[in-house]
């Protein structure tokens, strides 16, 4: 199963109508698993998902700052 | 030659540039100086870590926990690579480590204050690193050669260490307002003892290390390419730095508000907020090894 995409929908019979329209119109879907978003918990910890097996902590290619440095600057000029 | 003669040829040869290595002839004087030098600079890696290593189970992420781990044995690492330089000219390591403890010895003044954030883990890391890497840029162009070499490991494995305290400043500046606010206080408090730790400014006439090249360049100077460097990159993100004189004139120079030199005084001879804690910390831990040493000797005399 891979994520296809989401609906807006009021409710649950619905959600199926739309989500079939959406994902399954032409036949590209065998199955569709449909779930009201409350229902998702989410793990995104970099920690658990991605450890630095790499030891890229200890080299310089383990520290790419350009967008953080970025966005500190960009907040340092608006503020006052 | 005589031994008058063979100094003053000596102190030309290093004055003006030339390198000595570990089994040449060198005059008393000088061996004793740059053990001295690198005496000092060995314990100040040594007891640089405590800083650090307490904040190692605090660490806010599994990364940062290892690359504060990483950057503690790193620093280990170069205490033992510049222990080997000091014994070479005829000091016992066990002796060494023995006046670190007991205080006869001194380590560098910014390794005598507390830590009391993770935002000071981030300073230390990024500004406290920077100001030592200024210097050991310096030092590779020491007089005594085998001092000279170790710094290029040592600045390769600093300039990481630097990129890891900017990049844990920059991801809390980047954060909440109290996390941006636990950082401007960190810098507040470290402000001072940054700019005293390269010293102040000498006089070649009196100032044996800059005369015999032992140092390269002299206190002021670091200090005055620290700024040139570092001053420009805090304000980028937004902090303030704790001086209202500090600023730099046409020509380049910084001014700045002279720093406490009776603070950095009295925090080298021991009198610092962790001083002796710290080395009692050195101390027990000492004590609490000697099995480990005890037994490896043993073995190593019942082998022989």
């Amino acid at each position: 199963m891979i994520h296809g995409g989401s609906v807006r929908a009021p409710d649950e019979e619905l959600a199926l109508h739309y989500a079939r329209e959406f994902y399954g119109r032409r036949q590209e879907s065998h199955r569709l698993w449909i779930v009201p978003r409350e229902a998702i918990v989410e793990l995104d910890d970099p920690d658990l998902l991605k450890p630095p097996f790499d030891r890229s902590f200890k080299k310089p290619g383990g520290y790419i700052i350009k967008h953080k440095l970025e966005a500190a600057k960009a907040r340092a000029g608006e503020g006052t | 030659m005589d031994d008058q003669a063979r100094a003053e040829s000596f102190y030309a040869h290093v004055g003006s540039g030339g390198k000595v290595e570990a089994d040449d002839w060198m005059p008393d004087d000088y061996r004793a100086a740059v053990l001295k030098f690198v005496e000092m600079h060995a314990n100040s890696e040594l007891m640089g870590v405590l800083p650090e290593r307490e904040w190692i189970l605090r660490a806010p992420t599994l990364r940062r926990k290892l690359a504060l781990t990483s950057k503690v044995q790193d620093e280990v690492g170069h205490a033992q690579l510049l222990y080997r330089v000091a014994e070479d000219l005829g000091k016992p390591r066990e002796q060494m480590l023995a006046d670190l403890m007991a205080g006869r010895t001194k380590f560098h003044n910014v390794f005598h204050y507390p830590t009391a954030s993770w935002a000071d883990v981030g300073i230390i890391a990024w500004l406290v690193d920077a100001a030592a890497i200024v210097s050991q840029q310096a030092l590779r162009d020491s007089s005594y050669a085998p001092y000279a070499r170790t710094m290029k490991k040592i600045c390769w494995e600093e300039s990481v260490h630097i990129m890891h305290g900017r990049d844990v400043v920059l991801t809390m500046m980047n954060g909440t307002a109290s996390q941006r606010a636990l950082v401007q206080d960190a810098l507040d408090r470290w402000w001072g003892p940054l700019m005293q730790m390269h010293g102040p400014p000498t006089d070649p006439a009196t100032d044996k290390d800059l005369r015999w090249r032992i140092k390269a360049k002299g206190n002021e100077q670091l200090r005055q390419e620290f700024l040139s460097i570092y001053v420009p990159r805090i304000r980028e993100l937004g902090l303030r730095i704790p001086d209202a004189e500090l600023r730099q004139d046409d020509d380049g120079r910084w001014h700045y508000t002279e720093p406490d030199w009776g603070e950095l005084r009295s925090v080298v001879t021991g009198h610092g907020p962790k001083s002796q804690e710290r080395l009692a910390f050195r101390r027990t831990n000492h004590a609490a090894t000697q099995w480990v040493r005890d037994a490896l000797l043993q073995q190593a005399s019942a082998a022989a």
